[in-house]
């Protein structure tokens, strides 16, 4: 078989397709555009045809994406980016795929309902209670750092269902309605200027039964199958777009060390090559675990790469201020240098504790990279409504 | 260069694996760090036979012609023995120099006995400060009416007390040349100087009105390019030694017990763990590239070496370092393994150029890249 020959054939189709049917006035509508595509076969084009996938590679999927991305045409690639319609195609019964598969896929955003305020770096001590009433799900409790919640039609709830169940074995995984008078969203506002995350409040919520992903109690191992796609989608596309080239980013900090007349001084020559440095080494490292077939060697370099990345950002963000000296104290729009150093040095907490502090990534890496002895759980066996809780929670 | 295929690239690198568990094991190790002569003779003359010291001659000469790449791939395994050997003085550094020479009799004449190891060539390059710049050379040149004679003072010449071929790079009529001298010859002082690292034999010679014959066509360009490879060896080294020193510590927590638990289990542990973790890719990750780069688009080595080049060796000391400390008491004693490789570390912030001379020159190359 001549894949290259098939590859331009599905790109010449895609193409053909997109001519004909896509104009960008088009995204005024998104549902009708994305049933449309849809319909066609390119949004979920890896899944099976039973649920409008084309059963295709992934490396077709992303010729299919390619050429949606030439156009500026949204809808493709959802097999890879749309979390919630990943989890229920994963992990959820026929009837829920049945009920919630074209919703999600024709424009229903879903967000993330798992950390709460009591439950951050050990997850499974969330609170928010789901109990069932007059055939449906009552859900009281709070959410925390909630992206995109504002936009969201579903959310992925992590609930507890059985008190008397240890922590782990006591949590159910849902899928909540977000457009409903029990929701209460607020934007958190962040140390660095931006309002990406939000609070979630929840006060007698409801869903529909059905609106289970998985087995009742069996929430965790739903949650680590959500988790796997969600690193999966971090490491693909979504990241990239994100992430400068290191060659850019060094050009860049050399600049700013060049304009402001730092790039003689002998010390700083040390540290902004160190830090362009971690940048670099990092990209290397994602291109050997990219490259390598043994699989133990590919975990430890995608295991490392979140501490490499905290390092990266926080390091820059320190070179950026120390640059500008005292003219780093000052802000605003004025001040574009100092304001982007103090934007940098901020964000960087964005990577070393969202998604798991590093500390936790620690934990991880020691106890599945290099086998060393799990962590002492002093919760993890006895019922749930027993475990202390600290502070002044409930 | 030719290149190796991938099946005769692993069946070396096994065959190396091979002779170092057997010739050069701990116990081994510590025989030969206790000679003069700094090296297993048995080894030495196995490693002839398989023609790593071979590695980087072409075939015309008698070696295998090999690159960067197996170079890299080599000096790992060598660094996780801790090899005590002058096969980067000789395989790497005197055979990369005298193989860019535009004399043909000088390559005949040398390279086979180099590539069968039945000759060790080291070359003298730097001065008392140490710095392996061209600033930093200290012998000068002169043409007599009947030859030409070498004056000055070369040091940290490695194995330079045992070579029985020595090459000495001298300031030569405003250039940088390379000649080689009868280490034997009159006017030749070579004096084995006192280290830390026992696994490291170096010298300081100084030459007066000594005679030396010119190795033509060895100039700056030639002598950069030797460094190119010998850095990529050294950072290659470090890789592996950093690596093997990480295991031989995760093994240690992992069946140490304190407290009724593996002092592994502790986060006070896993967490320099997993930080030296990084570490230890990272450093193979940046030897790795500079050998592809050097390879595959040799105009852009020059930031690919200098970075492999103190990254690679700032990990390694991190984790030697981390290393003892993670280890505690027992790495303190002369009987743990923890030390050796520390001292090699501390070797290798400065060996060939400090880490802060490399991080300079990655600065200075992205600037040109500009």
């Amino acid at each position: 078989m001549n894949l290259s020959a098939e590859k331009k054939a599905l790109q010449t189709e895609v193409g053909d397709w997109l001519e004909q049917h896509w104009s960008p006035e088009l995204r005024r509508d998104k549902p009708a555009w994305f049933k449309k595509v849809l319909e066609a076969g390119y949004a979920v084009p890896t899944w099976s045809t039973k649920w409008f996938g084309r059963e295709l590679a992934l490396e077709s999927g992303k010729i299919i994406e390619q050429e949606f991305a030439k156009v500026g045409a949204p809808g493709s690639a959802q097999d890879r980016k749309h979390l919630g319609a990943i989890t229920v195609y994963h992990s959820g019964s026929e009837s829920l795929k049945e009920e919630l598969l074209y919703k999600m896929l024709t424009g229903g955003a879903t967000c993330l309902l798992y950390s709460e305020p009591g439950a951050g770096s050990d997850l499974a001590g969330i609170r928010t209670k789901a109990e069932l009433a007059g055939g449906e799900y009552i859900i009281n409790g709070q959410k925390i750092w909630t992206s995109a919640a504002t936009v969201a039609s579903y959310g992925m709830l992590l609930a507890r269902t059985d008190w008397d169940a240890p922590k782990h074995k006591g949590i159910t995984f849902f899928i909540l309605p977000m457009k409903q008078k029990g929701i209460d969203i607020r934007p958190i506002h962040q140390i660095n200027g931006d309002a990406t995350f939000n609070e979630v409040f929840m006060t007698d919520a409801k869903l529909p039964v059905e609106y289970v992903v998985g087995e009742l109690n069996a929430g965790w191992k739903v949650l680590q199958e959500a988790l796997a796609h969600e690193r999966l989608v971090m490491s693909q596309g979504l990241t990239e777009k994100k992430a400068k080239k290191s060659s850019d980013s060094a050009q860049e900090l050399i600049a700013m060390a060049r304009r402001n007349g730092r790039l003689d001084d002998k010390v700083l020559r040390q540290e902004l090559a160190q830090t362009i440095a971690y940048r670099k080494v990092h990209r290397l490292n994602m291109a050997r675990a990219k490259r390598n077939d043994d699989k133990q060697s590919k975990a430890s370099l995608l295991a490392i790469a979140k501490l490499a990345m905290s390092r990266v950002q926080h390091s820059e963000g320190a070179l950026r201020a120390k640059i500008l000296g005292a003219s780093g104290l000052l802000d605003g729009p004025d001040h574009v240098d100092a304001k982007e150093s103090h934007y940098y040095s901020a964000s960087g907490y964005v990577n070393s504790i969202g998604g798991g502090t590093d500390q936790i990534q620690r934990n991880i890496i020691a106890e599945r990279i290099l086998g060393l002895p799990r962590e002492i759980e002093v919760d993890r066996n006895i019922p749930f409504k027993d475990v202390e809780i600290g502070g002044d929670r409930n | 260069m030719t290149n190796l295929t991938d099946e005769e690239r692993s069946a070396i690198l096994d065959m190396f694996n091979r002779l170092l568990e057997d010739y050069h094991d701990e116990p081994r190790l510590r025989q030969v760090m206790k000679t003069d002569e700094g090296f297993c003779p048995d080894l030495w003359l196995k490693m002839g036979e398989l023609g790593i010291t071979g590695l980087l001659i072409e075939p015309e000469y008698g070696g295998i012609g090999a690159g960067p790449l197996e170079l890299e791939l080599l000096m790992e395994q060598a660094g996780s023995f801790l090899l005590c050997s002058p096969f980067l003085a000789s395989a790497i550094v005197a055979a990369s120099l005298i193989g860019q020479s535009s004399e043909e009799s000088v390559k005949q004449r040398l390279l086979p006995d180099i590539a069968a190891g039945k000759v060790i060539a080291s070359v003298a390059m730097t001065g008392d400060r140490g710095l392996w710049t061209e600033g930093d050379v200290k012998v000068s040149a002169t043409a007599g009416d009947s030859s030409t004679v070498l004056d000055g003072v070369a040091s940290y010449v490695l194995h330079g007390c045992h070579a029985d071929v020595l090459l000495v790079l001298a300031k030569f009529e405003g250039e940088l040349a390379l000649f080689e001298v009868s280490p034997a010859a009159a006017g030749v002082a070579r004096k084995s100087l006192s280290v830390n690292d026992p696994t490291l034999r170096l010298s300081r010679i100084e030459f007066s009105n000594a005679m030396a014959k010119r190795v033509p066509g060895v100039g700056l360009a030639e002598v950069k390019n030797m460094m190119d490879l010998t850095c990529i060896g050294m950072a290659a080294e470090c890789a592996g030694a950093a690596r093997r020193i990480f295991d031989i510590t995760i093994e240690y927590i992992s069946e140490r017990h304190q407290f009724g638990r593996p002092i592994g289990g502790f986060q006070a542990m896993k967490h320099m763990a997993a930080d030296l973790l990084v570490e230890v890719e990272s450093a193979v990750s940046v030897a790795r590239n500079a050998a592809q780069t050097l390879t595959n688009t040799p105009e852009e080595a020059d930031a690919a070496v200098a970075l492999a080049s103190f990254y690679a060796a700032d990990a390694f000391f991190e984790v030697a370092a981390q290393a003892i400390q993670m280890h505690g008491g027992i790495a303190f004693t002369m009987e743990h393994p923890a030390h050796l490789f520390w001292r090699r570390a501390r070797t290798n912030l400065q060996l060939f150029g400090s880490s802060d001379s490399h991080r300079e020159s990655y600065l200075v190359a992205l600037e040109r890249a500009a």
